[in-house]
C-alpha cells in the first residue's frame, strides 16, 4: 500500500467523507433548483425535446443504458474469466485480445465522443450508408411519451455500439486485474484438497476478486457516462436544458458519473483493506 | 524391517522435468514406501519443489511444463489420459511452506475438504474437524474459537492448521514443502514431532533444505542436487555412509 502512514480505518473515513461531500455537493448544485422548478412545470423551449427536467432524461436514459450496460460489463467479465481461467497461456487468442483491450482502454474517452458524434451521428451516416438499420422514427405522440421513445433505431444502434466500445475494455481489464490478484498460492490450497476448477473459482477466487470486479464495472460505467456528460455539454443545442442553461443530461449524467466513480474507490479500498 | 515387504505407494521412473527449455530434473527413479517418511534434501532451487508438485499434478497449472517419464501411484500411471485429477489430489495432499488460510472460519478452513467432496451433514463434518485437529495437536488450542478468524492464531499454529485441513480428506500421501520455512523454533519442533507421529498413518514425503532437519525426522532420505537425484537410501546411510562424495560434502556441511 502507497499509504501505509495513514490506518486503513481513517483512510476509509477520509474517502467516505470526500465522496459524500462529491456527491451531495453536486446534487445540491445542480438538482435542486432544477428539480424544484419542473415540479412547478417550467418548460422550455427547445430545438427537439418538448418537455424538460431530469425525470423525462433520467427515464429514458436508463432504460437505454441499464441494459447495455449489464450487458457489456457481464460479456467484458466473462470474456475475463474465459481468457484468465479456460484459455490457454500459449493460445494466440489470448495475446491478441489482450493487445487490443489494451489498446482501447488507453484512448482517451472523448474520442469516442467525437467518433459517435462524427461517424454515427452525422447526417451521411456509416449506417445509413451501408443501410444497415431502418431509420423508424417514432416522434409523433406527445408529452413523456415522447421524450420516452423519441430516439430512433439509429442512434439506439450507433449509442448501444459505442457504450459497448467504451465500457467493455475496461470491463474485462479490470476483471482481469482482479482475478491475477487472487494469489496462486490460495488457488494451490484448494486444489490440493481436491476441489475442481469450477470449485476453486466459485468458492475461493470470486468471493475474494469481486469487490474489484464490481468496482472495475463501475470504473468503466462511469468513464462513459463521463464521456457522454462532456459530448452532450458541448452539443447543447440538440438537448433539452433545465432553467439555467444547462442540459439535463449533462448534469445527469456526470452526476452518475461521480456517483459510480466514489462506489468504485469505496470498493477499492474495500478490497485493499481485507487482508 | 517389516516395511520393506510393502508395495512402494509411489514410484518414479526415469523421471525429467522441462520448464521450456530449461531441463529442471534429470532422470529421477526412486519409491516411497507406506508409513514412512521420506525426507528429500537439497539446496535451494534444486528442484525439490518442482518434484513434489509433480506428485499432485500441481505443475499442469504451469504452462511451459514438460516431462517425461513415469510416475505410479498404487501401481497406476499418474498422468496417464484416463486418470482423475481431483481424485489423485484428494490422496495426496500437501502443506506449503507458506501457511496460507481461506478467509473463513477455523471450523470451514478444515471442513473445506470435505464438503467439496460433498459431506454436507453436520455431525459428520463436526467429527471430521474433530479428528483432524486432534491429529495435527491443535484441538485443545481452538476448540473454543473454532467459529472465529484463522488469522488470529501464530504462524506455527497456522501451519498445523493448514496440515490438519490437510488431514481432513485422509489423505494416502502427505507432502510437506518446506513446512517449517517461516516458523520460529518451537513451532519447528511441533512440525516435526507430528509429521513423526503422522508417519504411523501415512507416507510422508518431506521436503527440506535443513540436512539437520531431515536426518532428525526421516526414515529414508534422498539427495538431490540441481535436478540430479545424487543418494536415495535409509536416513542412517546417507549420513553416516555416504556413498557419493557430493552427499557427503552436504551432510558435513561444506556443500551447500
Amino acid at each position: 500500500m502507497n499509504s501505509s502512514m495513514i490506518p486503513s480505518e481513517l483512510r476509509k473515513k477520509i474517502a467516505l467523507q470526500g465522496g459524500a461531500v462529491i456527491i451531495g455537493g453536486t446534487v445540491f448544485v445542480f438538482f435542486w433548483n432544477d428539480l424544484r422548478k419542473t415540479a412547478a412545470a417550467h418548460i422550455q423551449t427547445s430545438s427537439t425535446s418538448r418537455i424538460s427536467g431530469i425525470l423525462p432524461s433520467l427515464i429514458s436514459d436508463l432504460n437505454l443504458i441499464l441494459p447495455i450496460s449489464l450487458l457489456a460489463v457481464l460479456f467484458g467479465i466473462a470474456c475475463a474469466f474465459y481468457l484468465e481461467e479456460w484459455c490457454p497461456a500459449t493460445s494466440w487468442i489470448r495475446g491478441f485480445i489482450g493487445s487490443q483491450v489494451n489498446f482501447l482502454t488507453e484512448i482517451p474517452s472523448l474520442l469516442y465522443g467525437l467518433l459517435a458524434i462524427m461517424v454515427l451521428f452525422s447526417d451521411p451516416g456509416v449506417f445509413k450508408e451501408i443501410g444497415a438499420f431502418p431509420l423508424a422514427q417514432n416522434a409523433n405522440g406527445s408529452g413523456l411519451e415522447v421524450a420516452l421513445f423519441q430516439r430512433n433505431t439509429l442512434v439506439f444502434y450507433a449509442e448501444t455500439l459505442i457504450f459497448i466500445l467504451m465500457a467493455m475494455p475496461i470491463a474485462i481489464k479490470t476483471t482481469q486485474e482482479a482475478l491475477r490478484s487472487v494469489a496462486t498460492p490460495i488457488r494451490e490450497s484448494a486444489y490440493v484438497l481436491g476441489a475442481t476448477q469450477w470449485q476453486v473459482l466459485t468458492k475461493q477466487v470470486v468471493p475474494l476478486a469481486f469487490p474489484k470486479m464490481l468496482a472495475g464495472g463501475c470504473r468503466s460505467m462511469s468513464r462513459v457516462l463521463a464521456a457522454a456528460a462532456l459530448l452532450i455539454g458541448i452539443h447543447i443545442p440538440n438537448h433539452a436544458t433545465g432553467p439555467r442553461g444547462i442540459p439535463d443530461r449533462f448534469v445527469l449524467f456526470l452526476g452518475g458519473a461521480l456517483l459510480l466513480s466514489t462506489v468504485s474507490s469505496f470498493l477499492t479500498i474495500e478490497s485493499g483493506t481485507q487482508k | 524391517m517389516q516395511t520393506d515387504k510393502e508395495k512402494p505407494i509411489l514410484s518414479t521412473h526415469n523421471l525429467n522435468v522441462w520448464y521450456g527449455d530449461h531441463q529442471i530434473l534429470n532422470s529421477l527413479s526412486f519409491e516411497v514406501q507406506p508409513r514412512q517418511v521420506t525426507a528429500l534434501m537439497g539446496p535451494a532451487n534444486c528442484g525439490k519443489s518442482t518434484l513434489v508438485r509433480c506428485f499432485n499434478r500441481l505443475n499442469d497449472f504451469t504452462s511451459n511444463f514438460r516431462f517425461s517419464g513415469k510416475i505410479l501411484f498404487k501401481g497406476s500411471n499418474m498422468y496417464a489420459e484416463t486418470t482423475d485429477v481431483t481424485a489423485i489430489r484428494k490422496k495426496i495432499g500437501m502443506v506449503f511452506r507458506k501457511p496460507e488460510l481461506f478467509r473463513c472460519s477455523i471450523y470451514e478452513n478444515v471442513a473445506y475438504g470435505a464438503r467439496i467432496a460433498g459431506i454436507n451433514q453436520s455431525s459428520h463434518l463436526d467429527s471430521i474437524v474433530q479428528k483432524s485437529l486432534q491429529r495435527s495437536g491443535l484441538w485443545n488450542e481452538v476448540e473454543s474459537i473454532l467459529d472465529e478468524d484463522p488469522k488470529q492464531l501464530s504462524i506455527g499454529q497456522q501451519q498445523l492448521l493448514c496440515t490438519a485441513r490437510a488431514l481432513a480428506v485422509d489423505p494416502e500421501i502427505l507432502i510437506f514443502d518446506e513446512p517449517c520455512g517461516e516458523l520460529d523454533p518451537i513451532a519447528t519442533v511441533k512440525i516435526e514431532n507430528l509429521i513423526r507421529d503422522l508417519a504411523n498413518d501415512c507416507a510422508l514425503i518431506f521436503v527440506t533444505n535443513k540436512r539437520r532437519q531431515a536426518a532428525r525426522v526421516s526414515n529414508v532420505a534422498g539427495f538431490l542436487y540441481y535436478g540430479e537425484l545424487i543418494e536415495f537410501g535409509t536416513t542412517e546411510k546417507i549420513f553416516t555412509n555416504p556413498q557419493d562424495t557430493r552427499t557427503e560434502q552436504y551432510v558435513t556441511g561444506s556443500l551447500s
